[in-house]
Parts: C-alpha cells; structure tokens; sequence
C-alpha cells in the first residue's frame, strides 16, 4: 500500500490511551457489577446448577475481555490509527488485526462535528464525527484546537461541489 | 405554469379507493361474519370502525384542499399543512430520475402518476394527475435543464421560447429505440423466468381448498381408480395441465415483458413497460451511477443478461425494478446496448483473474454457518428417512455446498480499472458484474485482516450513489491491485468538475 500516494501520518492525542483505559474499566467494572448480583440471585433462588455453570463461563470471558480491552487493545489502537487530509481527500487508516484504509473524496462530505464526553473532556480531548453521502466516520480522540482546526478545514473543503450531484 | 395548483382531484378518489381495500376484511368481519353479535365488543369496534372510516375520509378531502404546487423555470414548490404550513422546493437539477406509473385504476380514469425523483428523500409525487398535464411538465422539466446545461439562460419564466422548441422537437425526433422483445424473446422469457411453474402451486392450493369444503378425495375414489386405470385418459389429463401452464406462464411473461421498449435520445434513457400495468422510467444519462449486469445460473445457461441503472434517486415503492433494462437480453446484445446507450461508458470483457492464494484462503475461512448447522444436528439428531444417525449426511451435503459454491465464487470473481472505469464481477451461482466510473464512486477502502497481510492480500471496497447506497467489493485481491486501486481512486480530482 501507498506506493504512490503518501500514507497518512498524522496521528492521535496520546492521552488517548488513558481515555479508553478508563473508560473500558468502568464498562468492565459495570459488567462486573452485573455478574455478581446475578451470582447472588443465583444464590439465593437457589437456580439449576448449569445456570452456575453458565455463569462461571461467563466470568472467564469477561475477565479475559477486561485484559483485552484495558491493557492491549488501548495501545494497539493508538499505535495504528493514522489520519490526513488535503483539500481533495480524507485519509483514515486503523486497526491492527484488521488493517483498515479509507479514501474519502472532500466533495462528498456532508457534515463534521466535534464531540466530547466526560472522559474526553477531562483530558482536553475531542472526538470527530465525519458525515459522508454513503457512510460515516469518525476519529476518536484529538486535542482541543487540533481537532476545532481540523473540523473547520474539512468544512471549508466539504463547502466545494461536483456539478451534478 | 407559475399560479399555485390543486392536485388532481382524482386523488382523493384514489386514496378513498386504498381505504376501501384496507377496510375491507373489517367491513367483513364487523357486518358479514358478526352481523348478528350484539357483544359489546363488536359494538364498540363498529363505532371505532365509524371513527376511523370518518376521520380517514374527512382528512382526505382537507388534503386535498391543503395541498397545492407551483413549477417555475427551475423548481417545484410544494406546499401542504392546515395548521402546520410546510413548504419545499426541488430545485430541478436535483432531480435524478423520472418514474411514471398508469395503473388500472389510471386507465379507468385516462389519468397516470409521475414522480420525480431526488437524491435525498424528498421526492416530487404526483398520484393521479392527467396524462397531458404530465406530459407538460416533464416536458418543461427537460426543457429548462436543457436549456441550463446550453444556454445558460434560464431566467425568464415564460415557457414557450421558440428556440428552446426547436431543439426539444429535435431531440424527441432524435430518439431511437434500442431494444423492443420479439415474440420470440416473450418465449424465452417466460422459459428463463420459470413463470409455467406457477401454475402448479396455484392449483394445488386451489385443490386443497375445494377439498376441504366437499371432500373430493373420498366422494372420487372409485371414479379416481378407474381413471388411473386407463393410461390413455391419465396421457390426455397430463398433457392438457402441460399445456394450460405453459399457456398460462406465456401469458404472465407477455403481459410483464411483452411491451418492452428501450429508448435513448442525446440526455436521456427511457425505459417503459407492462401492458395492463404501465410504468415508464426516464433518467438523465450523466446521472447513471453505475450499471449492474446480473446473471443467474438459468440465465448463464441460456447466454442471457439483465442490465440495471443504478441511480440515486430510490425506485419506487414496490420492486418493479423499474430500472431494469430488459432482463432476457442476449449477453452480447446487453454490452452492445450499453455502448449505444451510454457511450460515455467503455465495458470491456477482458478481466483479470484472483491469483490461486485467494483460493485456499477462501476455502480454509471457516464457516460459521457449517458449524452451527453441524452442531445443531449433532445435538438434535434428526432422523432422514428412518435413519437416525445419517444425519452426518446433511452436514456433508451443507459443507460441499459451500466449499463448492467458494470454488465457483474464486473462478467467477474478475476485476480490472480500466482508465476511469471500473469493473468487479462477484458471485458464485449468479454473477454479478458492476461498472462504474470513478467520478460517480463516492468511497473507497481497503481492508486487510490478519491472513491478508501474511499473504499479501486485501479487499477492496467501492460506495456509489443508490437508494441506499450501493456497497460493492472484491475480496482477498493482491495488495498491489488494492495499492493501484486507491491511486487510482485518487486520480478522479482529474475528472471532476466543480460547480
């Protein structure tokens, strides 16, 4: 890939990482949470003894997610998420296992919004939303004016037309 | 043209005939089957029935009242609302293709609907209107985006401008019709759609239903048995039924295909079809998406095609794929019109072919459909035919399915760009073969999982315009191919232009 075209180099905020930790914990912690009322129902209407079963399974993979998802998949993320843009085209590339590259011609951007959540906000972070006439994408975590720089120039390339459309 | 206009007032006769149909199983089931119930529940249901009867009706009349529209020299306006006004505009470029539909009910009244597609989901909807106002304004329609597109003069709102006539009834004279079914291609289509099939279906259940009211079965036992006794009376019954549906499936094909015209004229192409349902399908060329050439297996065995435009604006309601140009046409008569139709597009029959590592890649992927069906027999054991444990039969029979349907899948995938052009061609039983320009393709991506980057494969992606949008793709191509793909996508900013 991207022998003639340059690849996309720019990358995201570090603190991205940190964000998806948290937030990853609190969504396993919930889990957690979830699981254990269950054991204690289970416990106390005194279930078949395969539901237990059922349950322990599911601890197992849960646990196995947790260790996924807090402590990989954070950093493979960052590693590989890559974005650019000139005033032709948005360029997006992520993912490790499923390497993904998208070419998004300016012209048939629709919309573009910056958002943040708690754990955004919290590290200064936003997010961008990118709406396309077939599809949409988003780059999940850039630094405040990085991100109000970036949504107003794809504004202002999404502003051109093609004739016919 | 520019006063505000009431619709048609055939179209609350319309919608009063649509509440008829629909209210008529409760009708029946209110004052037929229960007409002599005096529950409180069928009392208060019929006065629910007077309610919603009332209100339906009175709102249809308000909406006609309510509704009225304006053309000028470059859009629709439409308005409707009692106590919430509404108002929009469908500038005319915006309009992606043109659809009409004549009903029986259109026929009855000499009237038809027309609606002028858009991009987005507004579209400009006329359910009944009288065939000479709706040849006016699509004919005015085209007359001011031809005049656009030339002059660039489209300010003035008077219609009749002796220049833009002329050129009008010049290109309508300049209209020539690509396509019309012979009798012959009626025949085949009847063959290739299978439609004598449908017969046997229809008289099976209308046997079952005979049945279960008299009984024939047991009243026609002896007269059945004599009957199977004489193989002559059996011959005569067999070949009249073979007839009958064949008769009968000719018909279908007939009143479907039989008047079938294809047209094109310098902007535009013009589809129509039916003989008791009538619908004709108008777009512009330059709004062709892509074009879309199916064939399944019947239709590879017999050297047919079915081409579709792919366009923007949605197709209707009801699938009558409108857009379809004929779909019996002889392979290479379907390229052929192509490049009459639309001459802007080059198809080119020469593709390249996957390399064999996308084949064992294909045929290692493990199938989740296998496994579950596998474990699901495993589990359950169904007996075939007194046999319990032949059930392994059917999980052998759904695995060589799918490693063969694979197979033909790696053997009929093709691919190649070719200058501005792009043609990928997928599937396993019926094939599917898309060509597009890279002006009209939208996005594209590239994917490579885990397996794809050890052997250096990829899939590649396309988005296009259509209602919804269009996704086509090619998997497990070489990374190069995938690497010249997104060069060449990129390359469209040549194509372009920019209003």
């Amino acid at each position: 890939m991207y022998s003639q075209i340059p690849a996309p180099e720019k990358r995201l905020s570090k603190d991205a990482v940190k964000v998806w930790m948290i937030s990853e914990t609190i969504s396993h912690l919930i889990a957690f949470i979830v699981i254990a009322v269950i054991f204690y129902l289970d416990s106390l209407f005194e279930w078949k003894e395969w539901i237990g079963w059922i349950l322990y399974g599911i601890v197992g993979l849960t646990v196995l997610s947790a260790i996924w998802s807090i402590f990989i998949q954070p950093y493979l993320l960052y590693k590989n998420w890559r974005y650019d843009l000139n005033e032709e085209f948005l360029q997006l590339k992520s993912g490790a296992f499923n390497e993904e590259h998208q070419l998004v011609p300016m012209t048939k951007i629709q919309s573009v919004a910056t958002n943040q959540g708690p754990l955004l906000r919290k590290y200064g972070l936003y997010s961008l939303s990118i709406e396309t006439m077939g599809s949409s994408h988003g780059i999940p975590a850039l630094p405040e004016e990085v991100a109000i720089e970036l949504r107003d120039r794809i504004a202002h390339f999404a502003k051109i037309r093609e004739v016919g459309q | 043209m520019i006063q505000l206009k009431r619709y048609n007032p055939l179209t609350m006769l319309l919608d009063l005939w649509g509440l008829a149909k629909n209210a008529f199983f409760l009708v029946i089931f209110l004052f037929v089957l229960k007409s002599g119930s005096e529950s409180t529940f069928i009392k208060y249901g019929r006065i629910a029935f007077y309610l919603f009867v009332g209100i339906t009706v009175s709102s249809i009349i308000l909406k006609w009242f309510t509704r009225k529209y304006k053309v000028d020299s470059s859009s629709f306006y439409m308005y409707k609302g009692l106590f919430n006004k509404f108002e929009q505009t469908v500038p005319f470029t915006k309009i992606h293709n043109v659809q009409r539909r004549t009903t029986l009910f259109h026929r009855i009244f000499g009237g038809t609907s027309i609606t002028f597609e858009t991009g987005t989901d507004t579209a400009v909807k006329f359910d009944v209107i009288s065939r000479k106002e709706a040849n006016r304004i699509e004919i005015h329609v085209k007359r001011m985006t031809l005049d656009k597109a030339t002059t660039d003069q489209a300010d003035s709102d008077e219609m009749g401008q002796p220049h833009t006539d002329e050129k009008i009834v010049k290109l309508d004279s300049a209209r020539t019709i690509h396509f019309k079914p012979t009798r012959k291609d009626v025949l085949k289509a009847s063959f290739t759609s299978l439609s004598f099939l449908i017969l046997i279906p229809l008289v099976t259940s209308f046997y079952s239903k005979i049945n279960d009211i008299v009984n024939v079965e047991d009243k026609a036992e002896g007269f059945l048995a004599s009957i199977m006794n004489s193989w002559w009376v059996i011959t005569i019954l067999v070949v009249i039924l073979i007839i009958a549906s064949i008769t009968f499936g000719i018909v279908r094909a007939f009143l479907k295909y039989g008047k079938y015209e294809i047209s094109s004229d310098h902007e535009r192409i013009y589809i129509t079809k039916g003989v008791v349902d009538e619908s004709a399908f108008t777009i512009e060329k330059d709004k062709v998406q892509a074009i879309e050439i199916t064939q399944s297996l019947m239709k590879r065995l017999l050297g047919l095609a079915e081409i579709k435009l792919i366009s923007a604006g949605s197709l209707g309601e009801d699938a009558l794929d409108t857009n379809s140009l004929y779909p019996f046409l002889p392979v290479g008569r379907a390229y052929e019109m192509i490049s009459e139709i639309l001459p802007s597009y080059e198809v080119t029959q020469t593709m390249e072919r996957l390399p064999k590592k996308s084949l064992w890649i294909r045929l290692l992927k493990p199938s989740w459909i296998w496994i579950i069906a596998t474990a699901a027999l495993l589990y359950f054991k169904p007996p075939i035919i007194n046999h319990t444990h032949s059930w392994w039969i059917l999980s052998a029979g759904l695995l060589i399915f799918i490693i063969v349907s694979r197979f033909l899948d790696y053997m009929n995938t093709r691919y190649i760009l070719n200058g501005k052009f792009m043609q990928f061609k997928t599937g396993s039983l019926q094939t599917e073969l898309f060509v597009s320009k890279r002006e009209k393709v939208i996005e594209v991506k590239v994917t490579r999982n885990k397996f794809q980057q050890l052997l250096g494969l990829a899939s590649i992606g396309t988005i296009n315009r259509a209602k919804p949008v269009h996704h086509t793709g090619i998997k497990d191509v070489p990374v190069e191919l995938a690497d010249s793909f997104y060069t060449w996508y990129a390359g469209r900013t040549k194509e372009i232009k920019i209003e």
